[in-house]
């Protein structure tokens, strides 16, 4: 059917019958998309956000661990030619920072009191362009200097919980290979998060340091920060092919899989959700749409009488839906384009909501999300809105068709 | 003007039933019809309510499909048509005029002319076809009005013009004075006449009113969905009144 013929004319003046039932079909499909396009905004913002903040506070977007790291998740293991490997690492363009790292579970003690932590020895000359928690922290003294080899930086509650203070020494308790070593360190900085959780596990040292302690030398991982994030698998891929065999490219979902499939699971529930909406709205628009066909019932019964096929009566239905939905789609983009601006633009600070904290422990949270907005608002909101109000009148352009003009006729 | 019977014939309907079924209860509305009706015909079929008019109009229309017996039109075996075929049966060589008039509200009465034109795939000069047709009947000045800024008898004569428009050769129009006034069925009876005699469009109506007895040329009365009478007005002997 084309723009300006006559039966185009007959589809789109049809609308006009009843003003305000068609505005109220719009305003419906509007507003139903309207809402699926501010969850999504929030979903993918939001998601967006909670990948970086993962990333960003030691999980990285990739991490090269030891081949059997993701069965056994042994501190102890470590890379296969590491500097080699970080140097590779560090000429691939789509990285944006990366940083060696090893780990080691061990006791921290002061005087009568002690605490169990997971110290992360690191590089702080790099470490800080992949890890928000020293760049966004308060900082009490100073970070650590490369190489330092006596010096130590923990949290404030874990501070708190073994009562000591900055140039206090602890006394730090870490398995080797073989045997239990121990070391006195120095607090040089104190680190403040805002999240209590995060700050009590806390506990840095120079790779050089835990070297010098364990015995064991070298790295055990190489966390890498992209600069765009939709580019993991590409290159995870390259970094896979340029590494030792026992070397092993891991995205952060393998690092962190419970927090991984919560987000998925978080995902999922919000599309059900939106899908739910959706549903709901189609089916709004079907018994609007049922209404309208049924009360037309003769004037189809005629079109058809005329010579008019089944196929034309549907496509008449189909038309009058299609104009229902761009109507629909427009005021979702107005609707939804305006509170996903002011999501994007502004955000929702979380705190609000929940002053208790945010999140898992292990991550700094932005409190503020943020939403997204782009063009990708447009297609969605043409595509769900066409989508729902085409598929919701399947079913009444079906009946339409199916009038029998005769009897129609008969009981005019 | 007079018009010309010729001996083509339109219309063959022989031994028809129609049976109406709802759940297990049947209505015979036509039992046993035959029936030939020829090009340049002016045919009234009348009778009491429930006699089977309009249930004879819509098969010879090709709306309905017979219970038994059968049926042509225009030469083609409607009771083996297809609903598709049917529905190409209507467009393409018959016309239609409804007692209600039946205009399609949202359109003006040039679009509404036009609207069948264009399902049968007219493109070129469609318009224009379109407004020759309503001046032919006097209708211009009434082009584009829609439906309801008109009165019915303009409406009547705008559904006329529908369904004159694509040229048919048989148009059935079922009771189309019966909503009309007077001077307004007088009209509209004088155009379908004037159409008739003019273009040998072939007139089939079903009704009860005696001013469109007068006008036909041939008159058949059902009663219980029989023939009871077939009356053919007299002609000269070229077949013209």
């Amino acid at each position: 059917m084309r723009f300006g013929t006559v039966l185009y004319k007959y589809a789109s003046r049809s609308l006009t019958r009843h003003v305000r039932r068609t505005l109220i079909s719009m305003v419906g499909v509007g507003v139903g998309c309207a809402m699926s396009l501010i969850a999504l905004s929030w979903m993918n913002g939001a998601f967006e956000m909670q990948v970086r903040a993962v990333a960003e506070s030691g999980s990285g977007h990739l991490m090269i661990v030891h081949r059997k790291w993701p069965d056994l998740r042994e501190n102890s293991l470590r890379l296969s030619d590491w500097e080699e490997s970080l140097e590779k690492v560090r000429q691939n363009p789509g990285v944006r920072a990366c940083s060696a790292r090893a780990r080691a579970n061990g006791l921290l003690a002061f005087g009568n009191r002690s605490s169990g932590v997971q110290i992360m020895a690191l590089q702080p000359e790099t470490e800080s362009e992949v890890n928000r928690v020293i760049s966004r922290s308060q900082l009490e003294g100073r970070y650590l200097y490369p190489e330092e080899l006596d010096s130590i930086v923990i949290g404030k509650s874990l501070a708190k919980r073994l009562s000591v203070e900055l140039d206090d020494d602890l006394f730090i308790t870490v398995p080797g290979l073989e045997d239990i070593h121990s070391a006195m360190l120095r607090i040089v900085g104190i680190l403040e998060t805002g999240s209590q959780d995060l700050d009590l596990s806390i506990c840095h040292v120079t790779l050089e340091a835990l070297e010098a302690i364990t015995e064991i030398p070298g790295a055990g991982e190489i966390v890498i920060l992209l600069k765009d994030y939709n580019a993991l698998d590409t290159v995870s891929n390259q970094l896979a092919e340029k590494m030792p065999e026992n070397n092993l490219v891991i995205t952060w979902k393998e690092v962190l899989p419970a927090l991984a499939s919560g987000m998925q699971g978080d995902k999922a529930i919000m599309r059900l959700l939106t899908t739910i909406v959706i549903v709901v709205v189609a089916l709004g628009i079907m018994s609007a749409q049922l209404t309208a066909v049924l009360e037309r019932r003769q004037e189809f019964a005629i079109l058809s009488a005329l010579g008019m096929k089944g196929g034309q009566i549907t496509l008449i239905v189909f038309v009058e839906s299609l104009l229902i939905g761009v109507g629909g789609a427009l005021v979702a983009l107005f609707v939804g384009g305006v509170v996903s601006w002011y999501l994007a633009t502004y955000g929702i600070n979380l705190l609000f909501f929940n002053p208790e904290g945010l999140g898992p422990s292990n991550i700094l949270l932005d409190p503020r999300i943020y939403g997204s907005f782009g063009s990708w608002l447009i297609t969605y909101a043409l595509v769900i809105s066409i989508t729902a109000t085409v598929v919701a009148s399947l079913y009444p352009a079906w009946k339409a068709a199916q009038i029998d003009p005769a009897d129609a006729l008969r009981t005019q | 003007m007079a018009v010309t019977i010729r001996d083509e014939t339109l219309v063959h309907v022989k031994n028809v039933v129609k049976i109406y079924r709802s759940g297990e209860i049947e209505t015979t509305a036509l039992c046993g019809i035959d029936l030939e009706v020829k090009a340049g015909d002016f045919l009234a079929i009348v009778g009491p309510s429930g006699s089977g008019k309009t249930t004879l109009l819509n098969l010879i229309g090709a709306l309905d499909a017979v219970t038994e017996g059968s049926l042509e039109v225009l030469g083609q075996n409607v009771s083996s048509m297809s609903l598709r075929q049917r529905a190409d049966l209507r467009l393409h060589s018959l016309g239609f005029v409804f007692q209600a008039y039946n205009l399609f509200p949202v359109l003006t009465a040039q679009e509404n002319v036009e609207f069948v034109l264009e399902l049968q795939g007219v493109n070129k000069n469609r318009r224009k076809r379109a407004r020759e047709v309503l001046a032919q009947l006097g209708l211009e000045k009434y082009a584009d009005r829609r439906p309801t800024q008109m009165s019915g008898g303009q409406q009547q004569r705008v559904a006329v013009a529908r369904a004159v428009a694509s040229q048919p050769k048989l148009v059935l129009a079922d009771e189309p004075t019966a909503n009309l006034d007077g001077e307004n069925a007088g009209i509209l009876l004088d155009m379908m006449r004037e159409l008739n005699e003019r273009l040998g469009t072939t007139f089939i109506f079903s009704t009860h009113d005696p001013r469109v007895i007068d006008y036909a040329r041939r008159v058949i009365t059902l009663v219980d969905g029989k023939i009871a009478k077939d009356i053919v007005k007299e002609t000269d002997g070229d077949g013209q009144l």
